[in-house]
């Protein structure tokens, strides 16, 4: 469980996220949405601990973010891969367990790639695989890991949209078999809705949490979900909310 | 299959017809051009030289080889430890970088006078000399490589609390790797320049200092051959660094192409 109570995060005069309150359960897959600038980025790297919040309190499962980071329990995902291009696709899986200081797990790592559709490119460096296989790379090493808490910052930011489509469907299937819990940061409405238990609309400045939303989808959620009228009107309400408070 | 073979054959048959053709011109030139010996001698003449007083030129060419791999030893350590502390001590990056910088345009060999007067003649001096030019190239390109690895890389490993030396290990350095490998390349090659300009100026043995006995005595024979055994030196290290850094490379996973 994530918990946030009254965080503010300024740098040098500029306040970026202010007063924010969430909380997130175990298991639970929340999206976050808002334009570019709206602090939600900030509002990830806090929970993950790669920012200090200026006052107020974050916790994960009780603990500190550092606390969670040195017990390997945040798997971060972020907009570019940050694979090493010297490494194999399955070394890439294995070494941040290893950095994590757990024996990495060859088998495991490979069954990874496999749910991950990437069979037969274990051995594949990083400049041979496309953008959406890097990616998936990058998501099989933060699952590696066997973090509880998965933190993912636009991760199908620099893909084409299908491949977006593609790669929302698998990591909503997947997080139903896993049941991480799940914090997405997107700046696409549709995805933001698709992937959501519960996404919130972020707008700045400073960033604020201006609304919530609980999405209501069937489960499993398909691509044929993308037609429906239910998606569509979530959606719209999403959007509206995001245009009523663009500063 | 078959092209590519021919392609590699073409690789090695095509320098080596150039070159043969080369050495006939000169051949031809000196023999049949009716230029005297003391100032064209012909290859054969220069290949008899070499062989007859082979000793003489493998001492000499282990001399220079010392003076090389003892300087370059030194100038490429210091200059990767100032590299280290150029990239990861902000404070110290802004007080000496900008004058490595500058230092850089600055002909290092005419420095050698100068140490003549601190340190006298004699080997040391011509190892120091070599030290000091080796060292700008290693510094200035390991410093550039420590930096190529993106924030995102680092806080890849932040995200599960690894440490600054696991980072420096795991990522910055296999990223400046070939930063580091260019740098030698330099180096290496600057290195026998200041071999030969040290025993020109500092030293009295090695192969730069026949082909300057060679000079004085007008012996262009002599001259050449040394020239031909330096070359073949300068080849042979610079080889060497190229057969690390594919080993070095291959040994970390890089794709035999090299550069990431």
């Amino acid at each position: 469980m994530i918990s946030l109570e009254d965080v503010t995060v300024a740098f040098d005069g500029f306040t970026a996220i202010s007063n924010v309150d969430l909380r997130v359960e175990q298991g639970e897959f929340v999206t976050i949405v808002g334009p570019s600038g709206c602090g939600k980025t900030t509002l990830l790297r806090t929970i993950g601990g790669l920012e200090e919040p200026t006052s107020g309190r974050v916790r994960i499962d009780g603990r500190s973010p550092e606390a969670a980071q040195t017990n390997a329990d945040i798997g971060f995902v972020f907009q570019q891969h940050t694979l090493f291009p010297w490494k194999s696709a399955l070394e890439n899986v294995t070494f941040l367990r290893k950095t994590a200081g757990n024996a990495p797990e060859a088998d495991a790592a490979r069954a990874l790639l496999r749910s991950m559709g990437l069979e037969g490119f274990e051995d594949a460096r990083p400049k041979e695989l496309s953008g959406g296989m890097k990616q998936r790379v990058s998501i099989a090493r933060a699952l590696h890991l066997d973090a509880d808490v998965l933190l993912m910052d636009e991760p199908f930011g620099e893909l084409d949209e299908i491949t977006r489509d593609e790669l929302g469907v698998e990591i909503r299937d997947l997080w139903r078999r896993e049941r991480k819990t799940v914090v997405f940061v997107t700046h696409s409405v549709p995805e933001a809705v698709f992937l959501a238990d519960r996404c919130l609309v972020m707008c700045g400045q400073p960033g604020r949490i201006e609304a919530t939303f609980d999405v209501d989808l069937p489960e499993p959620r398909e691509e044929d979900v993308f037609g429906t009228r239910s998606f569509q009107e979530q959606v719209a309400q999403v959007r509206q909310t995001l245009h009523e408070n663009y500063a | 299959m078959r092209s590519r073979h021919l392609a590699i054959v073409g690789d090695v048959v095509y320098p080596a017809v150039a070159l043969a053709i080369g050495l006939l011109c000169w051949w031809a030139v000196a023999a049949l051009g009716n230029v005297p010996s003391f100032v064209l001698p012909s290859p054969t003449a220069v290949g008899s030289q070499l062989l007859e007083n082979s000793a003489l030129y493998a001492e000499n060419a282990i001399r220079t080889l010392e003076k090389v791999v003892y300087g370059g030893s030194v100038g490429v350590l210091a200059g990767f430890v100032l590299a280290v502390l150029v990239a990861y001590l902000p404070w110290f990056r802004t007080a000496v970088y900008p004058s490595l910088v500058a230092v850089r345009v600055l002909p290092k060999l005419a420095i050698a006078p100068l140490l003549l007067i601190y340190l006298g003649t004699g080997t040391t001096t011509a190892v120091v000399f070599i030290a000091l030019i080796t060292f700008f190239p290693l510094v200035l390109n390991t410093a550039a490589g420590l930096d190529r690895a993106s924030s995102a890389h680092h806080e890849l490993l932040r995200s599960v609390d690894a440490g600054f030396l696991e980072r420096v290990w795991f990522v910055d350095l296999p990223y400046a790797l070939p930063d580091v490998f260019a740098g030698l390349k330099q180096s290496v090659t600057l290195a026998v320049v200041g071999a030969v300009v040290a025993e020109w100026v500092i030293a009295d043995d090695g192969l730069g200092f026949l082909v300057l006995i060679g000079s004085e005595n007008v012996r262009p024979d002599v001259m050449l051959a040394a020239l031909v055994v330096l070359l073949l030196e300068g080849i042979a290290l610079y080889g060497g660094i190229v057969l690390a850094q594919r080993g070095v490379q291959q040994w970390l996973g890089f794709g035999s192409t090299g550069r990431r």
